[in-house]
């Protein structure tokens, strides 16, 4: 296959009259934002939340024209509010995610890259099978794993530690990064490949020269891909983190849960935003390579 | 003194070939121990686990099959089970028909492609930690639009299924397909994407209508990623857990349990290792009748294909 | 040989500590605890300075949400060989994890401290289940608390506070009658079991002890169990139809703003309806649960902090430390102030700073155990093990989410507790 069109060099909907014409671009407009509004209705909610005032909300509801419109609620849950025992707002649970997810994302990602290279270019008697081997990874639910994660971690001696948790998230990444650049690399043309051998490339010389140069789509896929759903998890950083280490999200299920002490909906609203944004700025950076990414990778 | 030279070539030769064999194997090692450690051992310590007498904590003595009859005489886990595939058939096949009608619509050449992606997208990029809770405003009768259509004049509208015991399931499916379709949307608009041009232009110039061209020509072509989103959402599906623990917390009453959250609850809530994991290998059983027929159709497919070259 | 190491140090060190005198040990804590948001987080932050300052090194894990969260960080400390010093846990969980080995001796703080007889007698079993102090009690809460709202009752025509279920029945119809709803409810497991704890309890004390407390399958099948279930199917009826998944504040504002009568709800609530700036006997009214046995009835539920056996002197002697203060009055009063319940120390003066509902819960736990009618809560956890009390609570919220008839729900519950 070559490279991928990102726009169709024709218009589908170029037949026909031009009255029919009109027509179904428009209805194709009105389809398109019903289904943005669908889409953004949870998110517009909270975001119009967050700016109102406590009173306000619990008068008229979380679906209601605000009365007033205030910054309040950003600024505690940026330096105030109370989470996980502290009350310094959601700050310094952002540098925990960071440095979790920074680390992990990056690892899993230069192993995930050697691994597709290796099972696509560098195949073996029973390459095949370590692949779909190494795939399954991507099916054990979390649950299952907490357990048997505990005896490692304690036996390396990372229990209660950052580096426990990159590692978790590394081994779990490694399933799906694996499978999307394994499948991204199949494409790369055997002749390339060949040619360099023959030129007396090895293994490093070919992944530098050819291979790397060629994979900045399958690189940003992982990425986003490794990056959202390391930051998203709670479950592993409410396990294996302790005091004041944990990542945001897990510090963010307070949120869900029925505390209780009283409510700041206005707060709490602001927090899940801010705690929203890494990962938001990373689809919207990284969302046109995503497609074209998946195009050339996981599909195949 | 030549010979000599070519014996020390050769034997360099055989060297670096040796090197070039191993490197590539080698370089995979730690990540195959991984997944020896990851996928093999863990599983199989659980399954152990599963016929132990574990309760309170891991206990390897073997207990024999009775966390399985347990298992299956608890109502709640009949629930449970039955939702993981009620839910799950209804999750995959609605955001696979969903993805498939937002990649079709933004394949219309529209204006502002990537703004219109990105908001059908941006939902798997946020934690269902945090949008459950306003999913939960939304859907809740007394706060959500069942409350704002009361205010606008509208005194009898109703719209409670998150409190309905028989209906609170499709909530569930509604915000896991709100989550999930974005992607499914992503991946066939790639694939759409990818089918050869003429193809097209030539059924066109057949003078086939563009539903038609989609039905006959498009969609088939891609039926290779379709069973991949498939298999991707399943694999979502069968770990469904944060989805509903924000949303119904499981509840009313029973009605929206799901396995995750059953093992989970048992393992760890309860004290009930060895039955948590028993239930733990069930959803993988559950997973292996997903996934058997997917590798037996691939092998079948590349069989095949080598057969026609 | 090298596992022994940290413990073999862990003695050394002691020993040093012992002969070079005290000052040596630094103590030091991690408390694994639940209260992370709001006022329940300030209590613990007073916890934590009140340590600081006797000298310790303050930590702590909060984990918010789900007990499940804490029990899973709990056991894979303990499955890596890292258990925590000191854990919120409670009733059976006590028992079940001192059962492992792994909990710490309090005794001789105990002993120094006079914990013995300062403590309610009641949670005495709780706090050292095979004899020993492995756990120390921050507070009593009352469950079997009805608030009711005198606006609504004055709206209805109920003229006093129904103190049997008969009376509560007839009081419901005249608040149905009045167009309001009766009973303000959110429902959860945990919210469904307490309304029961309250009926089982004011049906049947006996019942309650045999089912409740001990377990008994044969209790569970009984006539006396279909009837209480048959009662709470009329208090499920009284409800509104928008009570799944309801906050439990957003129920209680239901009733202290005059449009529900009843709330059945622990005095946690007491929390809330300070901060609200509610008054005792103007916007709500605080009473036990209706009773049909006549005197004066308590369930009570009480947190607690487990101690687990440290091979790091430091934390060993942080343990001590970290009991002496949750034990101490100073912190039994700020904690109890924001948290609605009453000290487990039952020495503690509650003159001043205590809502009048806090003060009527000390004394009517006094005359509880006056009268033996004090017993402990299964709805929050503090009789039967979790995997049985999980069964019921089951059993219980799908009887309120559904049209179960009282015989199948009492037979379920039978069934579930006999497999458990």
């Amino acid at each position: 296959m070559a490279d991928a069109t990102l726009v169709r060099d024709f218009d589908p909907l170029a037949t026909g009259s031009a009255a029919r014409r009109v027509r179904s671009k428009a209805l194709v407009y009105a389809l398109l934002t019903l289904f943005a509004a669908f889409y953004l209705l949870p998110i517009g909610i909270v975001l119009l939340n967050s700016f109102r005032e406590l009173p306000d909300i619990a008068r008229t509801g979380f679906f209601a024209v605000p009365e007033t419109l205030t910054l309040q609620p950003w600024r505690e849950a940026l330096t105030s509010f109370c989470l996980a025992g502290a009350c310094e707002g959601i700050r310094p649970f952002y540098l925990n995610s960071i440095l979790m997810a920074v680390p992990a994302t990056i690892i899993s990602t230069a192993f995930g890259l050697l691994n597709g290279y290796i099972l696509s270019m560098w195949r073996f008697r029973g390459s095949e099978w370590v692949f779909g081997f190494v795939t399954l990874g991507v099916f054990l639910p979390a649950q299952m794993t907490l357990l048997p994660w505990a005896y490692v971690l304690g036996n390396a001696g990372l229990t209660n530690t950052i580096w426990g948790l990159i590692l978790i998230h590394t081994v779990q990444g490694l399933a799906f990064t694996t499978l999307f650049c394994r499948n991204y690399f199949v494409n790369i043309p055997d002749d390339l490949i060949k040619a360099a051998r023959i030129d007396g490339a090895g293994f490093w010389r070919i992944f530098r020269k050819i291979v790397l140069p060629l994979s900045p789509p399958i690189v940003i896929v992982t990425v986003i891909w490794q990056f959202t759903g390391i930051w998203n998890d709670f479950l592993y950083g409410v396990v294996f983190s302790s005091g004041d280490r944990q990542p945001i999200t897990s510090a963010l299920i307070a949120l869900t849960a029925g505390a209780t002490s009283v409510r700041h909906h206005n707060v709490e609203a602001a927090a899940t935003i801010l705690a929203a944004i890494p990962p938001l700025l990373i689809y919207l950076f990284g969302g046109k390579y995503f497609v074209r990414g998946l195009t050339q990778g996981a599909v195949k | 003194m030549t010979l000599a030279f070519d014996d020390r070539s050769e034997r360099r030769l055989l060297w670096r070939n040796r090197l070039a064999t191993w490197t590539p194997r080698l370089v995979l090692l730690p990540t195959l121990i991984a997944s020896v450690v990851y996928v093999l051992v863990f599983t199989l310590w659980t399954f152990w686990i599963s016929l132990s007498n574990s309760t309170l904590l891991p206990d390897l003595s073997y207990g024999g099959i009775k966390h399985y009859v347990a298992l299956w005489n608890h109502a709640r886990w009949h629930v449970a089970y039955t939702n993981l595939f009620l839910f799950g058939a209804l999750y995959v096949t609605g955001s696979l028909v969903l993805g498939t009608v937002l990649a079709i619509l933004i394949d219309q050449r529209i204006r502002a492609e990537a703004l219109w992606r990105t908001i059908y997208l941006y939902p798997l990029a946020i934690s269902f930690v945090v949008t459950g809770t306003a999913w939960r405003w939304i859907l809740e009768p007394t706060t959500g639009i069942q409350q704002m259509l009361r205010n606008l004049g509208w005194e009898s509208a109703t719209f409670d299924w998150i409190i309905d015991r028989d209906m609170a399931i499709y909530c569930v499916v509604l915000a896991g397909m709100w989550q999930a379709s974005g992607f499914a949307m992503a991946l066939i608009l790639a694939g759409l994407r990818s089918v050869d041009q003429d193809l097209v232009k030539a059924a066109q110039i057949d003078g086939a209508s563009m539903a038609r061209i989609y039905r006959k020509v498009l969609l088939p072509a891609i039926r290779p990623i379709f069973l991949a989103v498939l298999v991707i959402l399943l694999q979502f599906a069968i770990k469904t857990f944060d989805l509903v623990a924000a949303l119904t917390g499981g509840g009313p009453g029973l009605a929206t349990n799901v396995p995750a959250i059953y093992v989970y609850d048992l393992m760890f809530q309860r004290g009930q290792i060895g039955q948590g994991a028993a239930a733990a290998i069930m959803i993988l059983l559950a997973l292996a009748v997903v996934l058997v027929p997917y590798a037996l159709y691939t092998i079948w497919r590349q069989r095949r294909e080598a057969a026609h070259g | 040989m090298t596992k022994d190491l940290p413990r073999i140090a862990g003695a050394a060190a002691a020993l040093l500590a012992l002969t070079t005198g005290a000052a040596v040990a630094e103590p030091k804590t991690n408390l694994l605890h639940q209260w992370a948001t709001g006022s329940d987080a300030a209590a613990i932050a007073k916890l934590g300075e009140m340590f600081a300052a006797a000298g310790g090194t303050w930590e702590q894990t909060s984990i918010a949400g789900h007990t499940a969260n804490t029990l899973a960080k709990l056991r894979a400390d303990v499955v890596a060989g890292n258990a925590p010093p000191a854990v919120q846990l409670k009733g059976p969980e006590i028992a079940e994890w001192n059962a492992t080995g792994m909990t710490a001796n309090l005794d001789e703080v105990a002993t120094a401290g006079n914990w013995e007889s300062v403590v309610a007698p009641e949670l005495l079993p709780v706090m050292k289940p095979a004899g020993s102090w492995v756990a120390v009690p921050m507070n009593i809460h009352r469950v079997n608390w009805m608030w009711s709202s005198p606006k609504a009752m004055e709206a209805a025509g109920v003229e006093a506070v129904p103190a049997t279920w008969e009376e509560f029945n007839a009081a419901c119809e005249k608040v149905v009658a009045a167009g309001l709803t009766c009973v303000a409810h959110g429902s959860f497991d945990w919210t469904d079991a307490t309304t029961f704890d309250s009926i089982v309890y004011g049906m049947d004390i006996d019942l309650y002890r045999a089912a409740f407390v001990e377990g008994d399958a044969e209790a569970i099948r009984s006539q006396g169990m279909i009837d209480a279930f048959a009662q709470f199917r009329r208090v499920v009826d009284w409800m509104d139809p928008g009570m799944p998944g309801r906050p439990w504040e957003e129920a209680m504002a239901m009733m202290t703003n005059g449009e529900a009568a009843f709330f059945f709800m622990g005095d946690w609530a007491i929390g809330t309806l300070n901060a609200a700036g509610l008054q005792e006997g103007t916007d709500y009214v605080c009473t036990q649960a209706p009773v049909d046995w006549g005197g004066n009835g308590y369930i009570l539920n009480a947190d607690s902090v487990v101690f687990f056996a440290q091979d790091d002197a430091d934390y060993a002697e942080g343990s001590t430390l970290l009991a002496n203060t949750i034990m101490s009055p100073e912190f039994q009063t700020i904690f109890n102030q924001a948290k609605g319940s009453i000290p487990a120390r039952m020495d503690v003066d509650m003159s001043q700073g205590f809502n009048p509902c806090q003060v009527k819960s000390q004394q009517d736990l006094a005359a509880a155990i006056e009268a033996e009618t004090l017993v402990r809560s299964m709805a929050h956890n503090m009789t039967v093990p979790q995997s049985q009390r999980g069964a019921m609570m089951e059993v219980i919220t799908e009887f309120v989410n559904s049209d179960m008839s009282p015989e199948d729900a009492a037979n379920m519950m039978a069934d579930a507790v006999e497999m458990n």
